[in-house]
């Protein structure tokens, strides 16, 4: 049935998979650098509507760099975010193109507002209206990119070890499409298991592709993050974590975050397990009212965004009478392994985003975005993007045209429309509900044990049985079962590198192993596709060669 | 986030077909019927309530109704409730 598809092949100089705000600033950036380079942006949904950039507060980070160097910042993030196990350098870098950045995407057509608010001694935040997105897709066609809407990537192409292109087919009416190209950037978000809706776009297939293809991942055990959100509403809590009180009325939290730039700590999420373990919960939150993203609206005129705050602020309106709160998995794994230069461990493979945003190591012993760095997810992904596109354009310059190997995308193909062929088999929302059961609970992806995360295995391993039988009845369905498959790899990587890890350290945290140990564990953790089997190793951080080092005492 | 009950509400009076629903889901619950040129809610479902269908369509055509029991972000205390 697959194979009566039609098949429509398509060829770039560039092909970037994914049509976010990191996919949207790759084309820019690398048609800027390189105008004859032909670029194509293939996005599973519309480009410019897709993603998450449109979806949230449109806050970005801001830093004085008249009046404070990278340095400074560094050394409060290595010794209070990321634990000592960031690559310093990444982070160094993006803090340095922080004023660039801004004025680039001023240039692109983005509005930025003048006032900046202090969010701590050495940054500062603004907030963007959410149409950036689309500004950026008007600019990449204006530029001459090509998109193409409604098509998922399923897997990439490589020849004699080097990228080759994509292959990926429509949602709408089944064509198959082989992308032949010198370089691809990934850029296809994080994987967030379709817990919290304003993150559910994030479910891994990108991931997925990359790694099938053997590209390394770093830090998938940091794929963890969760926040509180009210219990009725299931709106998002946002600067709560000082402010949770359990049934007897006692204040649990009490200065866990003691200045205002570190938010959203995993001790909080761990605070709420710990209480309800006891007895103690329900916890509700007793916070000061304070402005949400409409009142920044006063600060910031913000028109796009205007009318989806206020359905928001509709939807939530009066329903916490007691304000009880409850931990929610938002995950965010964002393994992909690049350099400083956005290079994959893949030849001619780029990412930039949330795809690779731990994979970078620059946010070191957190999930991210925002990696407790507020404002850090767009800018991250417009840092990736312009240094990722920039990278791929002067590559693409020089590299060989590429030979497409027949046999892997008929290969590929099959594998891609298995799950419509099969007469019977299994709902890829089954799987997921399994996923969620791992992932979801508190004491299994943010307080670990090593009795808990065998259990994970188990169910990790049953799940990965019936990936083999996924079964969909059109399109739509042909793409979750994908997506399903993706869920079940990620959360295997984060499960298997969680069990390895014997220590606790920033956002990640271990029952059994309670103290952050330098001696042993200054190490990420690599896990990489070697002929079909999923293997982990580890890798000494070079803490030797960067600015910060480890107090001692 | 699996199977919700959350709805979707549309009334085609002032309906221009400017297609904008449909390109705002990032999920895929809403197609096009182009001879229509009215948005097909095909996988309501799947529907994350994200909302941004109904804040882009201009002439108030849909409406996004939650119904949060049908959400849950699964922690184990949630059965000894
Ligand atoms: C509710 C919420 C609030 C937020 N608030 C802020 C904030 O105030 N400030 C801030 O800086 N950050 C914020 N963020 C984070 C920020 O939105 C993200 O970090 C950023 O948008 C990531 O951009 P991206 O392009 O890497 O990924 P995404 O925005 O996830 O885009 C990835 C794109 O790739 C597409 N795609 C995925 N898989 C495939 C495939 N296989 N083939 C083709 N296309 C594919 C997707 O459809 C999507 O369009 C928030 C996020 C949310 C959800």
């Amino acid at each position: 049935m697959g194979q009566n598809f039609e098949e429509v092949r398509e060829s770039a100089d560039i092909l970037i998979v994914g049509g976010g705000i990191a996919g949207l600033t790759a084309a820019v950036s690398a048609k800027e650098k390189n105008p004859d380079a032909e670029i194509i942006v293939v996005e599973k949904q519309t480009a410019g509507y897709g993603g998450k950039a449109n979806k949230g507060g449109g806050v970005l980070q801001y830093f004085d760099l008249e009046h404070m160097k990278p340095e400074e910042f560094l050394q409060y993030h290595v010794h209070a975010v990321g634990c000592y196990l960031g690559d310093q350098d990444v982070m160094k870098k993006y803090v340095a193109m922080n004023n660039e950045m801004i004025d680039r995407l001023a240039g692109w057509g983005v509005t930025v507002p003048q006032v900046k608010i202090p969010t701590g001694p050495m940054t500062f935040m603004f907030g963007i209206d959410l149409d950036s997105t689309l500004k950026m897709a008007a600019k990449a066609r204006k530029l001459g990119v090509k998109i193409f809407d409604k098509v998922p990537v399923s897997d990439l192409l490589t020849d004699n070890g080097k990228i080759a292109g994509a292959v990926g087919y429509s949602i709408l009416d089944g064509t198959f499409y082989v992308f032949e190209a010198k370089a691809v950037i990934m850029a296809t978000g994080s994987q967030n298991y379709r817990v919290s809706e304003m993150w559910s776009c994030g479910r891994g297939d990108g991931i997925a592709a990359a790694y099938r293809a053997g590209a390394e991942m770093r830090n998938t055990e940091f794929g963890n993050f969760g926040q509180l959100f009210r219990k009725e509403s299931l709106h998002e809590v946002v600067f709560g974590e000082n402010n949770m009180y359990n049934r007897l009325g006692e204040n649990v939290t009490k200065n866990f975050r003691r200045f205002p730039e570190a938010d959203i700590s995993a001790t909080a999420l761990r605070e709420w397990y710990d209480q309800m373990s006891q007895g103690k919960g329900p916890i509700y939150l007793h916070q000061p009212p304070r402005p949400d993203d409409g009142g920044f609206d006063k600060i910031w005129p913000r028109p796009y965004g205007g009318p989806f705050w206020k359905e928001q602020r509709r939807e939530e309106e009066g329903k916490d009478k007691d304000m009880e709160v409850i931990p929610g998995l938002v995950g965010e794994q964002s393994p992909v392994r690049v350099d400083i230069d956005m290079k994959t461990s893949i030849e001619g493979l780029y990412a930039a985003g949330d795809v690779c945003y731990c994979g970078s190591g620059g946010p070191g012993a957190v999930p991210a975005p925002p990696g407790r760095n507020r404002g850090s997810g767009i800018l991250n992904a417009v840092f990736n993007g312009i240094v990722g596109g920039e990278s791929a354009a002067e590559y693409v310059k020089s590299a060989e045209k590429r030979t497409l190997n027949e046999e892997q995308i008929a290969k590929l193909k099959e594998d891609a429309y298995a799950p419509l062929n099969r007469e019977e088999g299994i709902d890829p929302v089954d799987v997921i509900d399994l996923i969620q059961d791992v992932m979801c609970p508190v004491e299994n992806s943010i307080i670990m044990s090593k009795h808990r995360l065998d259990i994970c295995m188990r169910k990790i391993a049953k799940a990965k049985e019936m990936v083999k039988e996924l079964k969909a009845d059109d399109l739509h369905g042909m793409l979750s079962c994908h997506e399903a498959e993706a869920m079940v790899l990620c959360c295997e990587m984060q499960m298997r590198a969680s069990m390895m890890r014997k220590e606790s350290r920033g956002w990640f945290l271990r029952e059994d192993y309670p103290m952050m140990d330098n001696d042993n564990w200054l190490k990420w953790i690599i896990v990489k596709n070697e002929d079909g089997e999923m293997t982990l190793h580890t890798e000494d951080v070079p803490i030797e060669s960067y600015d910060v080092q480890p107090l001692k005492f | 986030m699996l199977h919700t009950r959350h709805k979707i509400e549309y009334d085609p009076t002032n309906c221009v077909g400017c297609k904008l629903c449909y390109k705002a889901c990032f999920i895929d619950v809403i197609r096009w019927d182009e001879e229509k040129k009215q948005p097909i809610f095909k996988y309501v479902n799947e529907c994350a309530h994200c909302n941004y269908c109904m804040a882009s369509c201009k002439k108030g055509c849909i409406t996004v109704v939650p119904d949060y029991s049908s959400q849950s972000y699964r922690q184990s205390f949630d059965m000894y409730r």
